[in-house]
Parts: structure tokens; C-alpha cells; sequence
């Protein structure tokens, strides 16, 4: 008889999911899709604010990175007023960014999937959770807080508020740095370097117990996504977009945020409300491809900085060309917020950091404009259409969680085939299909713009549609 | 961080848009400015209370916690001496109780304040909107007074 396996909600993740996993009459897996089951709507509700209220407005898509909207869309808006905005400005905000990545992949790394990875995938879902492995591991409990924290404060120093900051202007940013801001951010520095490098050690001393896992979390060839510096370091703030092949053949170079839409297209499916991003001239859905830690590291020649560099070095050697298993996810966030820390810390040498001139003015010299950064989670891109008085009147958001919409809807039953043996599953299977989503660490919120909580639906559908089995969390 | 030693942390939470659940907020803004030139009182206010926090409270003599609270009469004003609670199971990690927020500051770091209390104002309304219901507006007054109060006999 064919079952339905539903989980829902997907735990440990931002915003609200389902896992729905179709059974055949044999009880063997057919097909899975991951549902994300919530509208926001801020493309449409934005229309015919003034857009210089863009950056403040999508801020509030996300508690977890608004950093990432403010910027995105703050480009976008220059993009609209033709500005160029001061180069203290750009050094200033690419601190900003470069902290809430940090705090971002020490959010996803150490709360939500380090009780899987240090605990175990079968461990008592009661104890599975960050205060489980602060018990067992207290110095990594300690890492993770101080991790976060260090993120979060410099967002603070820089803006104010640790969370949708009004810093980032169109234009600019409202404040300089203060000499004493700066040093009290150097100062943090030796702790945050301890707490990634014990990340680091703890991640690889356990990463060998999960071979299983790797060659069946979201494990297969595809495509990557990501920005890059014309000398192939690693950028998360400007640069241009490449698109490598599963070899890492360069498939597309210098995609810029105005020509966006003329490669990159959205395609819906009924079962869930965020788009399925892909790459045009390959089509949907062979256009498909991955964008975050993963496709950044696997994308770049080098970090740029001395400790993410040999990082990077030993992470390559993974795989002979592009790391395909989504499980190492986990390693390249590591890298990543060892890099954000390193390159904080190359900026804030710079004397003219605290230069006081950081803000451009200008009103609207053009009525379309286009702004691209590298969020924790991957590419984000913020495109506006306004009238003469500046209204918008159209806005299009494509997010990191929707160019991965794909790969992890593959991801998912890629896992669900390997765990859900004989129509039955035991909750370390469930655990482990929901681990996959969790190493893309998606921002649900951001992919609907919705409310977000952290529940997860899975359910088990015969192979006439019935609802054989369902797993609310 | 902060490098002169907290005495009193005072640390809020709420919503400034949902009504009354702002109250968090508008006294944290308001302790802000009442301590802006002494650096033993550090104020934090946030949406909600995290893990995060937990190194500042075992850094700090003193913590207040400043929140609205849904089970007391719109108005009303409560101060409590609080102690650390266990963790229930099934948390969820966005976001803690006072309480609980102790426990994890006392097993992470070994240490916790001397002496942490609540301070809860009762909501009239936590709708969406801004802005606090006349209930609460008038109580202002009386919780400014006694955050200051506590703040003076915590740093005494």
C-alpha cells in the first residue's frame, strides 16, 4: 500500500516548512518536495512607498538578516539616484555585512545544526538543542554565544540596534565610526578568532562520523552561484556575479545586478510559496544551481586573507573540483566567519575608516535600479521600478533560499530515499531529511517574506494521494 | 565589549509594534538616557530575550529585566527578585525567560548577578500598532520611578 510521510514542522530552521514524501506501493520513495507554506507579500504591499524607504521597509523581512536587505536594497536605491557613495561609506558597510555573517553562520552552525552534528542525529530530540550541547560541551556553547555576540555588537556600535538598524541610508550610511567604536571592536577580535577556531576543531574532529550523511545530503553536481572580485577572491558587498558548472567551468562571468534579469528567472511550483530561481539560458529546471558557503567556496579562487586562505586550501581538498555534498555546508560556513573576522579586522586598519564624510545625496535620476550582495545564505538581489516623484511601482526581491529552492527540494528526496525504508521511519530518519534543509540554512521569512516560526510538517501520501502517515513538530 | 565593570544591567524587551508590548522599549529608552553618563548601568533592549545575552548577565553585579506581562491588570506594576529555572524541555532557541536566561548564563560561565529581578508592567493591548494604551501610559511615571529607585539601591 503507498503511504504519505508528512513532517510538519521542520524544526530548527527560520520560518515555516513542510516535507511532504510520497511513498509507491513497494513502500519505497518516489518523490519528496519541501513546502514553504507562508505569503508576505512586501514586493506587492511596497508599491507606491517612496523608495527611499526600501531599505528600512525590507529590513523587516528578517530578525535574522535584515543587514542583508538593507544593503541589497540601499543599492538598488543608489542605482536609482546614480550615486556613488563615499569610499569610507562602502568599507563601513561591508563591516556591517561582514558581522551579521558571522553571527548569521554562528546562528545556524552552533543553534541549529551542531546539536545534530555533536550530539548525534538519533540523540534524544529533548537534549537535541543548543543548551544540550552547552551541557555536553560547554566551551562549544560558550563559542557559539560569543560568536554570536561579536556579530551583533559590532551591528550595534555601527547602528545602533542589533536588529533592523536605520545605519544604511541610501547613499551611504547616517554616522561615521568613532575612534572608540573601532578600537572596541578590535579589542573583540582575540575571542572571536579562539571561538571559530574551536569551531573549526570541533567540526572536523566529528565530520568523519557522518559519511553516510554526506553522500546523501542534498550530494550531486550542479551548478553554483556567487560574487566575485576580478582577481577570484572571495566578495560578499560588490563585485560581480559568476555562474560555474559542475567541473567548475565558468558557465557565465560578470553578471552585474542591472543584468540580473536578463540571465536569472523565477519559476513557481503549487506545492510551494517561494520561486524556484534559475539560470535562463539552460532553462528551468536544468537551470538550477546552489548559491551560499558552499557555492562561494566552490566559485573563488581564494579568501584573501591569511587563516581563511589555508582554510580554504584544506577545504578544497574535499573533492578534485567542485565540493558537491551539501553536508559540508557546515565547513564552508566555518571558513566564511573565520574570513568575515580576518577582513573586519584588515578594514579597520585602514585610518580612513573613520572618515566623517559618508553619505551621498541625490534624488531620482533614473526610474530603475538594481542591487546585489552576498547575504550569510547566499545571493540576494533587490530590483525597483519607480515614477517621476520616486513611488515605486514595482519590486522584485529574489533571494538566496529561492535560488536554492531546488537543490534542496532534490536534497530532501535524495535523503528521504535513504532513510524511509519499507514505509517506515524512526525519528533520527525524520531528523536526518530535515537535516538536509538545515545545512542550506534557509531563511523562510526571507523566500515568502514571512512570519517567521520554526515549525515543520512531514507526511507520508500513498501513491493515490492518501494521507498515509504525518509528522507535526 | 563594555570593559568597566557592569554593576547594574538593565535589560528589556518588546515591541514597539504591538502596543503595550513596547513598554520594554520606552523604559529601556528611557533608562538609556536617565544612566547615558554612568558607565556602572548598561542598558540592552531587544524584540526578545536570547542565548546571546547570557555573557553580559554573568558579567554584570545586577541585572533587571524589564518586560510587559499579560497576566497582571493593565497598569499594574510588579517587581520580583528573581532566581535561575531549569531549562524546559522542547525549547524553542529563539528567545527565553528571565529565568531561564539565569540558569544558561550560571551553566555557561559559572557565575551569575548577586541579585537579578523583574520588572513587569500589565498589558492592556498587544495589538498590532503603535503606541501604549492610557492604562500603561499612566503608568509610566510610577515604573520610571521604581527602575530608578531599584537602580540606586543596586549600585549602592
Amino acid at each position: 500500500m503507498t503511504q504519505t510521510i508528512t513532517i510538519d514542522p521542520v524544526t530548527r530552521l527560520e520560518g515555516h516548512g513542510k516535507i511532504t514524501i510520497h511513498l509507491n506501493e513497494q513502500g519505497e520513495v518516489e518523490d519528496a518536495q519541501f513546502h514553504v507554506t507562508q505569503v508576505r507579500g512586501f514586493e506587492r504591499f511596497s508599491q507606491g512607498r517612496p523608495f527611499y524607504e526600501m531599505p528600512s521597509l525590507t529590513a523587516r523581512i528578517c530578525g535574522i538578516c535584515p543587514v542583508s536587505h538593507l544593503l541589497a536594497s540601499a543599492k538598488a536605491c543608489e542605482a536609482i539616484m546614480s550615486v556613488r557613495i563615499p569610499h569610507t561609506a562602502a568599507q563601513l558597510r561591508r563591516v556591517l555585512n561582514l558581522a551579521q555573517m558571522v553571527q548569521s553562520h554562528a546562528l545556524s552552525f552552533f543553534h541549529l545544526s551542531s546539536p545534530d552534528l555533536l550530539l548525534g542525529m538519533e540523540s534524544d530530540p529533548a537534549q537535541r538543542h543548543i543548551f544540550g550541547v552547552a551541557s555536553a560541551r560547554p566551551e562549544l556553547g560558550r563559542a557559539g554565544i560569543g560568536l554570536r555576540r561579536f556579530g551583533q555588537h559590532i551591528i550595534e556600535l555601527l547602528g545602533t540596534k542589533r536588529i533592523h538598524t536605520g545605519w544604511v541610508i541610501p547613499g551611504g550610511v547616517t554616522e561615521p565610526l568613532t575612534a572608540s567604536h573601532r578600537d572596541e571592536i578590535l579589542a573583540m577580535l582575540p575571542e572571536a578568532y579562539a571561538n571559530v577556531s574551536l569551531a573549526l576543531a570541533a567540526y572536523k574532529q566529528i565530520a568523519d562520523r557522518f559519511q553516510q550523511e554526506i553522500s546523501v545530503f542534498a550530494n550531486f553536481p550542479s551548478n553554483y552561484l556567487g560574487l566575485i572580485n576580478e582577481d577570484e577572491t572571495i566578495e560578499f558587498s560588490d563585485g560581480a556575479l559568476r555562474l560555474i558548472g559542475p567541473k567548475g567551468e565558468i558557465i557565465e562571468d560578470g553578471i552585474t545586478a542591472q543584468h540580473f534579469t536578463e540571465v536569472i528567472g523565477e519559476a513557481v511550483e503549487n506545492y510551494s510559496y517561494t520561486k524556484f530561481v534559475y539560470y535562463k539560458p539552460l532553462g528551468y529546471p536544468e537551470g538550477s544551481y546552489r548559491v551560499g558557503p558552499l557555492a562561494r567556496l566552490n566559485i573563488v579562487k581564494s579568501m584573501g586573507t591569511p587563516k581563511a586562505d589555508h582554510e580554504l586550501a584544506e577545504f578544497k581538498q574535499l573533492a578534485n573540483g567542485p565540493v558537491e555534498s551539501s553536508f559540508f555546508y557546515h565547513h564552508a560556513r566555518l571558513v566564511e566567519a573565520l574570513y568575515g573576522i580576518e577582513k573586519i579586522e584588515h578594514i579597520l586598519a585602514d585610518p580612513q575608516i573613520l572618515d566623517k564624510h559618508v553619505r551621498a545625496t541625490a534624488g531620482v535620476n533614473r526610474l530603475e535600479g538594481a542591487g546585489q550582495i552576498e547575504a550569510p545564505r547566499g545571493t540576494l538581489s533587490h530590483h525597483y521600478k519607480v515614477d517621476e516623484n520616486g513611488l515605486i511601482t514595482w519590486a522584485n526581491l529574489v533571494v538566496a533560499t529561492g535560488h536554492n529552492n531546488n537543490a534542496m527540494n532534490k536534497g530532501v528526496l535524495q535523503a528521504a530515499k535513504c532513510y524511509v525504508k519499507d514505509g517506515k521511519f524512526t525519528e533520527g530518519a525524520l531528523n536526518r531529511v530535515e537535516a538536509v534543509i538545515r545545512t542550506f540554512d534557509p531563511c523562510l521569512s526571507c523566500s515568502t517574506h514571512a512570519f517567521g516560526q520554526m515549525p515543520l510538517a512531514m507526511t507520508l501520501l500513498s501513491s493515490d494521494g492518501a494521507v498515509v502517515d504525518q509528522v507535526i513538530r | 565589549m563594555n570593559q568597566i565593570p557592569i554593576q547594574c544591567l538593565i535589560l528589556a524587551c518588546g515591541n514597539t509594534l504591538r502596543e503595550d508590548d513596547g513598554v520594554g522599549p520606552f523604559l529601556a529608552q528611557w533608562a538609556e538616557e536617565r544612566w547615558r553618563n554612568d558607565p556602572r548601568v548598561r542598558v540592552l533592549c531587544d524584540h526578545q530575550w536570547t542565548p546571546d545575552m547570557a555573557q553580559e548577565i554573568a558579567a554584570a553585579e545586577a541585572v533587571i529585566f524589564v518586560d510587559c506581562a499579560l497576566d497582571q491588570a493593565s497598569g499594574q506594576i510588579m517587581l520580583r527578585e528573581l532566581s535561575s529555572a531549569s531549562l524546559k524541555p522542547g525549547l524553542v532557541t529563539h528567545h527565553l525567560g528571565a529565568a531561564e536566561l539565569l540558569r544558561v548564563a550560571h551553566d555557561l560561565y559559572g557565575k551569575q548577578p548577586r541579585r537579578a529581578c523583574l520588572l513587569t508592567i500589565g498589558a492592556g493591548s498587544i495589538e498590532l500598532g503603535e503606541g501604549l494604551s492610557p492604562a500603561v501610559r499612566h503608568a509610566l511615571p510610577d515604573a520610571e520611578d521604581l527602575l530608578d529607585l531599584t537602580v540606586r539601591q543596586l549600585l549602592d
